[in-house]
């Protein structure tokens, strides 16, 4: 089941997001580009249930779990508790984790190759740890839809290559991925790209998305390479 | 926050339970009365010595409130800085204990007994808390942390007034000097009745932060990840908040405004078993409950007139406080 965005205005008090139609496929990673105060997070935030739209609905095929940028979660215990967290909606009466949801956290750390930090306090971690242990969350989670701000945001090339790795692992698993970004090649590397201005929101395949008159549109400015670590955009 | 390693968390929290069950009967043995551990145990079942009955008899209701109290205030402590993620946070975070404080004054001021001195100081507790839950709860910002902080703030700025209010208004000979006194703290006045009475509420609140465990983890992480990971954010913390009072409130009542006990104990639980709210809980309420009991003995260590347990236990916390801090900074 897709994840349906039926004329949705997100917005909140003297803001307003134009109206968006949208279907994500399962499988699918959607790119969310666009200026900064354009309502990324905002709209994220609207899908993921944390705000509500001004206007019309969201469909999905379940609850959505929302990432906020890396660095934004904070806490003293291991990061091998963090990720089990994920299971925390699954325990309605009892007052401690199950095994089987330590065993899940495990797996996922590992999976993304992040094992040797489970015992780590999460908040002496790296940006980047922190963020693949977030990712290894949304896995323990497992919600059929992933809302990710700026996944990439503070990230070295390294960890960046990881956790998009990650966020496509999440995908082929059949999670339907919205993720902003201004880290164009991720973006050129997403099934679709959601521009989002001032005026308007667009969907359209990457190579149509991040065209250079497309994006002089979007940001105002002449950009043939990412701004945000200068690779050629597509 | 460096932990044993290779011990299992369940360890030290036992540790610390035997050692303040040791301390406790240590308590109950010596003094100017002094008998032997066994005949104190058969004592509890009606079968000991006259000696042994009486040792329970005077030290009994006093040991029950010292532990009650200080296992219930580090409890409530540790829930707070875990749900406010600050490590400065307090049971009188709420403006719980100042509330307290004004309940007890008035009924002092209006010449009430012991027995509703403490009612009034549950009550005037709870109605502070509520005051700042049910304020916070008007406000409709994004994450209400930021909120109850504020409104406790103003709950207990206003029973502070209050409490002005009654000691300027209070008789200077008779009725301050008593107020001044249930202000300082003190587990002396404690019979068993009323001990058994702080027990049942205190009980009550640490049932519910136990039960929240894992979930106080994730309101940690603030309200949007909480929603993110399928938890009811606000109603979680309604509960955390409420047994947080209730614990803070029924040791106020016994005990008076015992300051320190409820930041410190969470604070060197914090050192050992890190800070899972699960282990967190169990392994504060423990060091809390054998700061107390260390706190009382002190207090009557200088001879007959005995010291206040507030003015003690803040004369002890702060530098203890002070060197904890500077042991983990250091450690970190």
């Amino acid at each position: 089941m897709s994840l349906v965005l039926e004329q949705l205005v997100a917005g909140r008090r003297g803001f307003r997001l134009p109206t968006l139609d949208l279907a994500v496929a399962p499988s699918e990673v959607v790119a969310l580009i666009g200026p900064n105060g354009a309502g990324k997070t905002t709209l994220l935030k609207t899908v993921a249930g944390l705000l509500s739209p001004l206007h019309g609905r969201t469909v999905g095929p379940g609850p959505a779990a929302y990432l906020p940028p890396p660095g934004a979660v904070s806490a003293g215990f291991s990061a091998l508790h963090v990720a089990a967290l994920g299971r925390a909606g699954r325990r309605r009466w009892s007052s401690a984790l199950a095994p089987d949801d330590l065993d899940a956290a495990r797996a996922a750390l590992t999976r993304l190759e992040v094992a040797d930090l489970a015992d780590r306090p999460f908040e002496r971690l790296s940006s980047g740890q922190q963020q693949l242990v977030l990712i290894a969350r949304l896995f323990v989670q497992d919600a059929a839809v992933c809302l990710l701000d700026e996944p990439l945001a503070l990230l070295d090339p390294a960890h960046s290559l990881q956790v998009e790795t990650a966020i496509r692992a999440l995908a082929d698993e059949g999670r339907a991925v919205i993720a902003s970004t201004h880290h164009l090649p991720f973006a050129a590397r997403a099934d679709r790209v959601l521009s989002l201005g001032p005026d308007r929101i667009e969907s359209a395949s990457p190579a149509a998305a991040l065209a250079p008159d497309r994006l002089r549109a979007l940001f105002g400015v002449e950009t043939t390479a990412c701004p945000c670590c200068g690779h050629a955009v597509a | 926050m460096a932990r044993l390693r290779g011990v299992p968390a369940w360890v030290p929290t036992a540790a610390l339970t035997l050692a303040a069950l040791a301390a406790a009967t240590a308590v109950l043995c010596s003094g100017p009365l002094s008998v032997a551990p066994a005949d104190l145990a058969a004592a509890l079942f009606g079968r000991g010595s006259p000696e042994a009955e009486l040792a329970l008899a005077l030290r009994g209701p006093r040991l029950l409130a010292a532990l009650t109290c200080g296992a219930a205030l580090a409890g409530a402590g540790a829930g707070f800085q875990i749900l406010f993620r600050n490590p400065l946070a307090s049971p009188d975070l709420l403006g719980v204990s100042s509330g307290a404080g004004f309940g007890a004054a008035v009924a002092l001021l209006l010449g009430a007994g012991v027995f509703m001195t403490q009612t009034a100081a549950f009550i005037g507790g709870l109605a502070a808390g509520a005051l700042a839950v049910g304020c916070a709860a008007l406000t409709r910002s994004g994450d209400g942390r930021l909120a109850l902080i504020l409104c406790g703030v103003v709950a207990g700025a206003l029973a502070s007034a209050g409490l002005g209010l009654v000691v300027t208004v209070a008789e200077p000979y008779s009725q301050l000097p008593a107020i001044t006194y249930w202000l300082l703290g003190s587990f002396t006045r404690a019979t068993l009745s009323e001990a058994a009475l702080a027990l049942v509420p205190a009980a009550l609140g640490t049932v519910s932060l136990l039960w929240l465990g894992f979930r106080l983890d994730v309101l940690s992480l603030g309200d949007e990840q909480a929603h993110s990971l399928g938890l009811p954010a606000r109603p979680l913390r309604i509960i955390a908040l409420c047994a947080a009072a209730l614990m803070t409130s029924a040791a106020v009542a016994v005990a008076g405004v015992v300051g320190w006990i409820g930041l410190l104990a969470p604070h060197a639980a914090r050192l050992v078993v890190g800070e899972q709210a699960g282990r967190l809980i169990p392994a504060a309420m423990a060091m809390g409950a054998l700061f107390a009991l260390v706190i009382d003995r002190l207090a009557s260590a200088f001879g007959p007139a005995e010291l206040p347990v507030g003015l003690l236990s803040a004369a002890v916390g702060a530098p203890t406080f002070l060197l904890l801090f500077v042991f983990s900074a250091r450690r970190a």
